[in-house]
C-alpha cells in the first residue's frame, strides 16, 4: 500500500476527472461556448443574413445606448421582473398554505393548480390576446355585459392597443403562469417544515401571524430563494407572452428587453449581440442583488 | 450486461451505417451534373411562405406545394423535392435564423430577397431559369429583381390593392358611393360611425402589414418611402400631412382603436364580421370576406387626398435560388416545371393572387372579379425593394409608424427617415 509508484499516484489524483470531466465538458459546450461566442458577435460587423463582415469595435454597443428607445425598454424590464416575481410571489405563499391544509377536494385543487404550468405558454399568451379582443373578446363581452364599457370595438374595449392597459394585462399573464411552479416549491419548502416546530410555538402561545412570521417563513427561505431566483431568470427572458400578446406594440411601449433584441435581430444581428449581453449582465446583476439582499436578512436573523 | 452491450454496439455500427449511407446519397447530388450520373437522388429543399390559413386550413401552403411537387416528382424520377411551409409572421426571422445557422434551402418563396444578394447567397436568375420562362415574365415585375443591373429575385405572384366597403352598412349609413377623397372619406365614415359602425375605416398599422397600408396613404397625397429622385423621403412634407389627417380620423373615432398594434388579418377579419365600414384589400383578402359570410361587400379604387388613386400598391413575392447546395441544374429544372405547369393558375384560383406572366395574365383575363385588379398591375408603384436598407427600414416601420397616429407624426417619421439614412 505504502510504496505507490508516481504514476498510481498520478492516476488517482486524476481519478475524479473521469467522474467530474463530462460535466466539465457538458458545462463548457453547453453553458461557456455559447456564451463566449455571444460577446464574440457583439463586437463583429454582421449582415441582416450573418454572415460576417469584420470587427466593428464596440459600434454595436454605440448604436444600442444611442437607440431612443433603449433607456425605456431597459426600465420596463426591470419593472416588468420586479412586478411580475413579487405578485408571484406573494400570491404563491398565499396558494401553498392553502395547499398545504387539508381541505376536502384539496387533490383537484392541486392538480388544477398544475394547469397553467402544462399548457404551453404560447397556447395561454394566444387564448388571452383573443380573450382581450376588442370585437369579440370574451373578457370584453363580460366587461360590456357589466357595463363597464358602452361598446365593443371601441378604444375602451382595446385593452391591449395601449400601454397602459396593456402592460397590467401582460403582468397578469406572466403571473398567472408562473404560479405553479412557485406555489408547487413552496408547497415542498412547507412540508420539510417539521410539525414539532408549530406545536412549540403553540405551546409557547405565539399568534398565528407570529408564528407565520417567525417559524414559516424563516424556515421557507431555502425554498424561498430558490424560487425567486428561478423566477427572476425565467421572467426576464421570456419572450412568448408579450410577442403574441402585443409585439412590444404600440411603437416599443410594451417591448422589454429579450423582445427589443429580437426586433434588433432583424435589422442588426451585431446589435442584437450587444443587447443580449447587456440583457446576461442584467440577469447576473438582479440575481446578485437579490442574493445579497436575503443573505443581509440572514444575517439580521 | 455483456450481451446487453453488444446489442448497443450493434444498434450503434448500424445506425452508422445507415448515417453514411444517406450522406453518400446527397453528396453525389452536391457535385452537380457530373456525379448524378451515378443515379444519386437529389434532394431540393424548398422553404414557402403560407398563403393559406394555416396548416389546418384546406388552402395550406402544404398542401399547395405537396401538389405540385408530387407533379414535379413523378416527371422527374431523380429529384425529390422536401417543403417546409412557414407563416408570414415567421418566415422573415426564421430564414434568417437557418442563414446564419448556414442551413441554407435551394429554393425560398417569401417577399423579399434583396437582403440575400449582398451577402452573394443567392444564384443569378439567368442561371436558374430558361430564356423562355424568363421572356414569358411580366417586364415591370422582373425589373425589380434586379441588384445592380443583375436579376436575382424571380417574380412569385403579384398582388394589387383596392378599396373595400360593405354595401350594407353603406345602405345603413345612406352613403351612395364609396368616396373618391380624403374629405368623402371622412363624411362617410361619420355617417357609418353615426350609423353604429365600431370602425368605419379599418386601419391595420400593427406590426404584419403597417408598411403597405402606409404606402397606400402616402400614395394617396403624392408621397411615398423615396422621392422622384430615389432618395429616401419618408418624412416629406406630404407624408407627414398624410398621417395628420389619419391622426384626426383616429382622434375622432372614425378608425380600427390603436391602428399601430392592428395586424391586417384581424382589420379583415372584423370586416368580414361586418364590424367595419371600409378597409384597403386586394384579391387574397376577398376569400376571408367570404368565409366570413360577407359577399354584399364593393371593390373601388383607393381615395387619395384630391382623387381616387390612379396608382395602386404592387405587391409581388418572389422566388429564389441559395447556392450554398450546389444543385443549380435541379433547380432550373423546378423553376421551369413551375412556371410552365398550372401551378400559377392554382395560386390564383386558391388565393386570389394575381399572376406574374404574359401567358398567366392571359389566362385569368375572362374573370371579372379580378379584372380591375389585372388593369391595375400595369400602373403599380412597388416597396422600394432593391434598396439594401430597405429591409431594416421594413422592420423599423412594421414596429413603430403606427405611432404616428397617436403621437407627433413628423417626429415618428423622421425617427424612420434617420434609420433609412444612416450610415
Amino acid at each position: 500500500m505504502q510504496q505507490t509508484s508516481p504514476l498510481t499516484r498520478a492516476a488517482r489524483a486524476l481519478a475524479p476527472l473521469a467522474w467530474t470531466g463530462p460535466a466539465i465538458v457538458l458545462i463548457a459546450v453547453v453553458v461557456v461556448w455559447p456564451v463566449v461566442a455571444m460577446i464574440q458577435s457583439s463586437f463583429l460587423k454582421i449582415s441582416r443574413f450573418g454572415v460576417v463582415q469584420g470587427s466593428n469595435g464596440t459600434a454595436n454597443y454605440a448604436k444600442l445606448f444611442d437607440e431612443p428607445d433603449f433607456p425605456g425598454v431597459m426600465a420596463r424590464s426591470v419593472i416588468w421582473v420586479v412586478a411580475v416575481v413579487a405578485i408571484t410571489i406573494l400570491l404563491s405563499l398565499a396558494l401553498a398554505q392553502l395547499f398545504n391544509q387539508r381541505f376536502p377536494g384539496r387533490r383537484l385543487a392541486r392538480w388544477a393548480m398544475i394547469a397553467p404550468w402544462a399548457a404551453s405558454v404560447l397556447m395561454t399568451a394566444i387564448i388571452f390576446k383573443w380573450m382581450l379582443d376588442p370585437e369579440v373578446g370574451l373578457l370584453n363581452m363580460v366587461r360590456r355585459d357589466l357595463g363597464l364599457i358602452d361598446a365593443l370595438g371601441g378604444a375602451d374595449a382595446d385593452q391591449l392597443g395601449q400601454a397602459a392597459t396593456a402592460m397590467p394585462w401582460l403582468i397578469a399573464v406572466a403571473v398567472f403562469v408562473s404560479l405553479p411552479f412557485t406555489t408547487y416549491a413552496l408547497l415542498a419548502g412547507l412540508s420539510t417544515i417539521p410539525a414539532e416546530v408549530y406545536e412549540a410555538a403553540k405551546t409557547d402561545g405565539a399568534s398565528r401571524l407570529r408564528t407565520y412570521w417567525s417559524i414559516t417563513l424563516p424556515l421557507l427561505r431555502p425554498a424561498l430563494t430558490v424560487a425567486t431566483l428561478i423566477n427572476v431568470m425565467n421572467v426576464f427572458n421570456n419572450f412568448p407572452i408579450i410577442w403574441v400578446m402585443t409585439h412590444g406594440q404600440p411603437g416599443y411601449s410594451t417591448a422589454t428587453s429579450t423582445i427589443f433584441m429580437f426586433i434588433l435581430k432583424g435589422s442588426d444581428i451585431g446589435e442584437s449581440a450587444a443587447m443580449s449581453v447587456v440583457n446576461f449582465g442584467m440577469v447576473i446583476v438582479l440575481v446578485a442583488i437579490f442574493l445579497k439582499v436575503s443573505k443581509w436578512k440572514n444575517e439580521v436573523s | 450486461m455483456s450481451k446487453r452491450f453488444a446489442g448497443v454496439v450493434t444498434l450503434g455500427v448500424a445506425a452508422a451505417l445507415a448515417l453514411s449511407a444517406c450522406g453518400g446519397e446527397s453528396g453525389g447530388g452536391d457535385g452537380g451534373g457530373a456525379d448524378k450520373a451515378a443515379g444519386g437522388s437529389v434532394t431540393l429543399k424548398l422553404v414557402a411562405a403560407d398563403y393559406g390559413d394555416g396548416p389546418t386550413a384546406d388552402n395550406s401552403g402544404e398542401k399547395f406545394w405537396k401538389g405540385v411537387v408530387d407533379e414535379f416528382q413523378a416527371a422527374n424520377s431523380g429529384i425529390k423535392v422536401e417543403v417546409q411551409v412557414i407563416n408570414w409572421n415567421d418566415i422573415d426571422t426564421q430564414v434568417a435564423t437557418m442563414v446564419q445557422n448556414g442551413q441554407m434551402p435551394d429554393i425560398l418563396q417569401t417577399g423579399d430577397y434583396s437582403g440575400f444578394v449582398k451577402d452573394g447567397l443567392l444564384y443569378k436568375v439567368d442561371e436558374v431559369l430558361s430564356p423562355n420562362t424568363q421572356s414569358d415574365l411580366l417586364e415591370k415585375f422582373a425589373e425589380f429583381g434586379k441588384v445592380d443591373g443583375t436579376a436575382y429575385g424571380i417574380p412569385f405572384v403579384s398582388s394589387a390593392r383596392a378599396l373595400f366597403y360593405n354595401k350594407d352598412l353603406f345602405a345603413k349609413a345612406g352613403i351612395s358611393e364609396p368616396p373618391k377623397t380624403w374629405d368623402e372619406l371622412k363624411a362617410d365614415a361619420e355617417k357609418l360611425k353615426k350609423a353604429g359602425v365600431s370602425q368605419p375605416f379599418g386601419l391595420p398599422l400593427g406590426q404584419e402589414e403597417a408598411q403597405g397600408e402606409s404606402f397606400l396613404w402616402f400614395m394617396g397625397n403624392g408621397g411615398g418611402y423615396k422621392d422622384a429622385s430615389g432618395q429616401w423621403a419618408i418624412d416629406s412634407p406630404q407624408n407627414v400631412e398624410t398621417f395628420t389627417f389619419l391622426k384626426e380620423l383616429h382622434a375622432a373615432g372614425l378608425t380600427t382603436p390603436n391602428p399601430g398594434t392592428k395586424d391586417r388579418k384581424t382589420v379583415w377579419e372584423d370586416f368580414a364580421a361586418g364590424k367595419v365600414g371600409m378597409v384597403n384589400g386586394g384579391p387574397m383578402s376577398m376569400p376571408i370576406f367570404e368565409k366570413g359570410g360577407l359577399t354584399n361587400y364593393g371593390v373601388a379604387a383607393i381615395p387619395g387626398k384630391s382623387g381616387p388613386l390612379e396608382t395602386t400598391l404592387g405587391v409581388e413575392d418572389w422566388i429564389m435560388a441559395f447556392n450554398k447546395n450546389g444543385h443549380q441544374e435541379e433547380i432550373k429544372k423546378f423553376f421551369d416545371f413551375f412556371y410552365s405547369s398550372s401551378a400559377a393558375q392554382k395560386i390564383s384560383d386558391t388565393y386570389k393572387l394575381l399572376p406574374v406572366t404574359k401567358s398567366g395574365i392571359e389566362k385569368l383575363s375572362g374573370d371579372e372579379k379580378l379584372k380591375p385588379f389585372l388593369d391595375a398591375l400595369p400602373n403599380a408603384t412597388f416597396y422600394p425593394f432593391t434598396d439594401p436598407k430597405w429591409s431594416e427600414v421594413n422592420t423599423q416601420i412594421k414596429q413603430t409608424i403606427g405611432g404616428a397616429v397617436t403621437g407627433d407624426p413628423a417626429k415618428v417619421l423622421g425617427a424612420i427617415q434617420k434609420v433609412a439614412t444612416a450610415g
